[in-house]
């Protein structure tokens, strides 16, 4: 089936995009492949039928998103020179996966215990514009306030934080 | 078949734990906060699903949403950091050790 192989093929993606992450010394090469990642989880989102998500994954995750942190990454103009030396790395990251181990497992188990439900796309308009967009607005308006006044709040302490002038020391 | 997502959502959040405790690079750090964020919107996505419930939609917008506001305002801590230390190790960041 069609659906299957996409699956796969956007799951691989998604693991290597995230093994790059850890294991790229220069932020930049991570952010890269952290974008790949992005762009694949946006595919199993539209395998999953939720249309308005999908959308959202492109355009703020993989677009808006990234696009401000490599912009960051950029401007701080990095050199393989500043950054930290990392020789211990390998060691740290089979040491953390021995720590994680157990949880992942854990969840593992928790997930093997769930019933089995099939994925193939409901029709429905399920996970439209308009029938997300109507539970947000009459189920979840009191939330949807609150990420309101917490976009807020950020862009105040951005422009506290990054925006000092020297004058005001 | 639907599990299959959600092994893929805990190997991601798993990878994103492991990159913050091993590495050492802020923007790393930064960026696997991002992954594990994204793991736990692949979950309410196929939670969502397998329930035929919009609920985690709406769910997955707000983390979306707080994700981009945790971004510029780490982001604006990351180069004041960086004009005060010029560097970008998250060992040298120690202003509150006793």
């Amino acid at each position: 089936m069609i659906a299957d192989g996409l699956f796969i093929g956007f799951a691989m993606l998604a693991v290597l995009g995230a093994v790059g992450l850890i294991l790229f010394q220069h932020p930049m090469n991570g952010a890269m492949s952290f974008v790949i990642t992005l762009i694949s989880l946006a595919g199993l989102y539209a395998l999953l039928s939720a249309k308005l998500i999908f959308a959202l994954q492109l355009i703020v995750y993989a677009g808006a998103i990234m696009s401000l942190i490599v912009f960051i990454i950029m401007f701080l103009n990095i050199q393989p020179d500043d950054l930290p030396k990392e020789e211990t790395k390998l060691l740290y990251i089979i040491g953390s996966m021995i720590v994680v181990l157990p949880i992942g497992l854990f969840l593992v188990k928790i997930v093997k215990s769930l019933p089995m439900s099939s994925t193939a796309i409901i029709g429905n308009n399920f996970g439209g514009v308009k029938e997300v967009g109507l539970l947000l607005f009459k189920d979840w308006l009191v939330p949807f306030e609150i990420v309101s006044i917490l976009l807020l709040v950020s862009l105040i302490g951005a422009v506290v934080l990054a925006g000092k002038r020297e004058a005001n020391k | 078949m639907i599990h299959n997502y959600l092994l893929l959502s805990i190997l991601l959040f798993c990878l994103g734990i492991v990159g913050v405790i091993s590495r050492r690079n802020v923007f790393t750090v930064f960026m696997s906060i991002e992954l594990m964020l994204n793991a736990a919107n692949l979950a309410f996505i196929t939670f969502s699903r397998m329930h035929e419930s919009m609920n985690g939609h709406v769910l997955a917008m707000m983390v979306i949403a707080v994700a981009a506001a945790e971004a510029a305002l780490a982001l604006a801590v990351v180069i004041l950091l960086h004009k005060h230390k010029s560097t970008l190790d998250t060992n040298v960041f120690s202003l509150l050790k006793g």
